[in-house]
């Protein structure tokens, strides 16, 4: 099983080693690295072009780690046993039609294998990591109710994304292959750009890409990544701009600098002082 | 190959047995065709954060780049054909510790397993180790304590090295008596982690609503319990005048910090000895804070004060006690105590003297111990003091 990018999406031929090794290893991969580098994006593809199904977690701050794997529906079978289940056709007697499989959990049981986008795990707190890690480790959980255990018929391919909010146990990370996503250079950035507009006139994407890097540099608090750029091109495009403008004059600047201070610093406007 | 695990620990970077076998169950596999991917698969196996990138690359670099020009190795075979590994399995069956059917019984994994696991522990103990690989020859082991200063290798009982375990006292750190550092910073955050959870009424409990639902006959009575989160505040009040606490207050720091997690918020105020009326908010205690607004806080929000409590009497007793000149303040340090433990019922005073000194400090020890209960900073009085808490803070968490 060979990953090789897809036409939409730019692999860096590093980025497709480690993939693959992951792969053949059969290790979790956790994806670092600054927002807008694709990490989300690398799941999709790697299910668009292996052409698996893939089952997506997005983690909140309120996930314990099991509702990943199963739910069970007790308000419902409770109010099943007093108001009877009519024509929904579940059985009161049986526990697995109130049983509910989360991403984990169907992951697990697909006759195919599948890959399982575990979306910013650091959202998640500690305890929640750690009763995930077993459950991928070995590949199988226990339903508690009815002590019932669920094992992974294939291993899914596991990427696990992590915005670095809040610092990952170190059992955690030893579990994982780990891969830190730096930030495009110029030159692999040109390849991305064509990727979504292959259209583009050479001379506007030069001016666009040296606008943007000089932007990134001057330290903004939230300096713009791939998804503002390719935005930002895609609104100079649409009004029919020929250039990016230069200066102060940056034409859309809004889809570059989100925050107010930003856009203050960038117009070179100053706090007023009360001093 | 041994050799680059070593370089890649002379670096700084952490290395454990899983990754090496990982390392070679991959090599194995054959996914290292050419250098470019021998980097890439060594980097995903050993570094685990971004901060060891750049010294990985070193490393790498010096390793099969450099001066040196050792070719890269793949061949795992060569390990187990290798002096060291055969020297080490020698030693294994001249000790029986291996014996000759557990040899044959044993995969060459299991085996690798062992000799890293060795290799890896005697590394952590033992500065020099390195210098092994270079001499290749010299056995590094102790055998069980017959060589001067050496270090074990699985022989811990032999010949009485029991007795120098005793006498290191390697665990003397994790013991119940001995004060807070960094060795058991982890069972102190255990201990810490038993604080009473109170979260939203939002789980249902199964068990109390069937029984309910079945006294009702039939007709449905859902019955929430609390979830199992922590939403409680937290205040820590940290006396960093004294030379008593200077030792403690990064650790303290430290330990609230890492259980910020469990309360919705944990903030740290500063005092002086003792308190007149002010905490301040930052450690130059520049910053202070509204009495009022402190002692308006929730009930039930737990209040930790970590100080020596040891001052001059007139400190805590008289009117205009204060150590600081500039202070001008007539109430006693006593009253501002006892309206501060009116205003935080589930408080504790944790102290950095030791329980049995406390006795021989000054009197205000016991005083303040009169209007906060008091533990000592050790793993103990902690225990007990998150029990103290949990007993306390039953009657306002429900409020």
């Amino acid at each position: 099983m060979q990953f090789e990018g897809t036409e939409r999406y730019y692999l860096n031929p590093e980025l497709r080693e480690i993939v693959n090794i992951a792969i053949a290893m059969g290790k979790p991969l956790l994806l670092t690295g600054e927002a807008g580098t694709g990490k989300t994006q690398l799941a999709f593809e790697i299910s668009r072009s292996l052409e698996l199904t893939m089952e997506e977690a997005r983690c909140k701050s309120t996930f314990k780690g099991e509702e990943l794997c199963y739910v069970y529906d007790t308000v419902l079978r409770l109010n099943d046993s007093r108001f009877g289940s009519g024509e929904t056709g579940r059985n009161v007697n049986d526990i697995w039609d109130y049983l509910r499989f989360g991403p984990i959990g169907r992951a697990f049981l697909a006759g195919d294998r599948r890959v399982l986008l575990l979306d910013e795990i650091d959202k998640t707190d500690s305890d929640a990591q750690d009763n995930l890690l077993d459950v991928l480790e070995e590949g199988s959980f226990i339903i508690r109710e009815i002590n019932h255990k669920v094992s992974a018929r294939q291993t899914p391919i596991i990427i696990i994304t992590s915005n670095a909010k809040r610092e990952l146990s170190d059992p955690f990370l030893r579990r994982c292959f780990c891969h830190y996503i730096p930030f495009p250079p110029p030159d692999e950035m040109q390849i991305i750009v064509r990727l979504h507009f292959p259209d583009i006139a050479e001379p506007l994407l030069d001016a666009c890409l040296t606008t943007f890097y000089r932007l990134r540099e001057q330290g903004f608090e939230k300096p713009p990544a791939t998804a503002e750029l390719l935005d930002w091109i895609g609104a100079l495009k649409s009004s029919g701009a020929r250039a990016p403008g230069a200066g102060k004059e940056v034409n859309h600047i809004g889809t570059l600098l989100k925050r107010t201070e930003d856009l203050l610093k960038f117009r070179g406007v100053r706090r007023t002082s009360r001093f | 190959m041994i050799g680059f695990v070593y370089h890649l620990q002379d670096a700084g970077i952490p290395v454990s047995v899983q990754y090496v076998l990982e390392f070679y169950r991959a090599l194995q596999r054959g996914l290292a065709r050419n250098l470019d991917q021998l980097f890439v698969l060594a980097r995903l196996v050993f570094v685990k954060r971004v901060e060891y990138y750049d010294v990985f690359e070193q490393a790498f670099a010096s390793f099969f780049l450099g001066a040196e020009g050792t070719a890269p190795a793949v061949n795992w075979e060569e390990l187990i054909a290798g002096k060291p590994f055969q020297e080490w399995l020698r030693d294994q069956l001249e000790q029986g510790l291996l014996t000759p059917e557990e040899l044959r019984e044993f995969d060459t994994e299991e085996l690798l397993a062992r000799f890293w696991e060795t290799v890896l522990k005697q590394e952590g103990r033992h500065q020099g180790g390195n210098q092994w690989v270079g001499t290749r020859g010299r056995s590094p082991y102790g055998h069980s304590g017959h060589h001067a200063g050496g270090m074990r290798v699985y022989g811990q009982s032999l010949y009485g090295s029991a007795q120098k375990v005793i006498d290191d006292r390697r665990y003397i750190n994790y013991s119940d008596q001995s004060s807070l550092s960094n060795e058991n910073l982890r069972q102190v955050l255990t201990s810490m982690r038993s604080l009473r959870p109170l979260g939203p009424e939002s789980e249902l409990d199964i068990d109390e609503t069937i029984a309910k639902t079945a006294k009702n006959g039939g007709e449905i009575e859902l019955i929430f319990r609390r979830e199992l989160r922590n939403r409680l505040k937290l205040i820590v009040m940290v006396d960093n005048g004294g030379y008593s606490m200077t030792p403690y207050i990064p650790l303290v720091k430290t330990i609230f910090t890492k259980l910020r997690d469990m309360f919705r918020d944990v903030t740290f105020y500063y005092f002086h000895n003792c308190i007149y009326g002010t905490v301040y908010r930052d450690p130059q205690r520049t910053q202070s804070v509204k009495w009022e607004k402190l002692v308006s806080e929730n009930k039930s929000t737990r209040l930790i004060l970590i100080g020596d409590a040891n001052m001059a009497p007139a400190e805590l007793m008289a009117a205009y006690g204060s150590i600081e000149m500039t202070h001008t303040i007539r109430k006693p340090g006593k009253e501002w105590l006892h309206e501060l433990k009116t205003a935080f019922p589930v408080s504790i005073w944790l102290n950095p003297i030791r329980k049995d000194h406390w006795g021989r400090e000054s009197t205000t020890i016991q005083q303040i111990g009169r209007i906060f209960r008091m533990e000592d900073l050790t793993l103990a009085g902690i225990k007990n003091a998150v029990s103290y808490m949990n007993i306390q803070g039953q009657t306002y968490d429900s409020q």
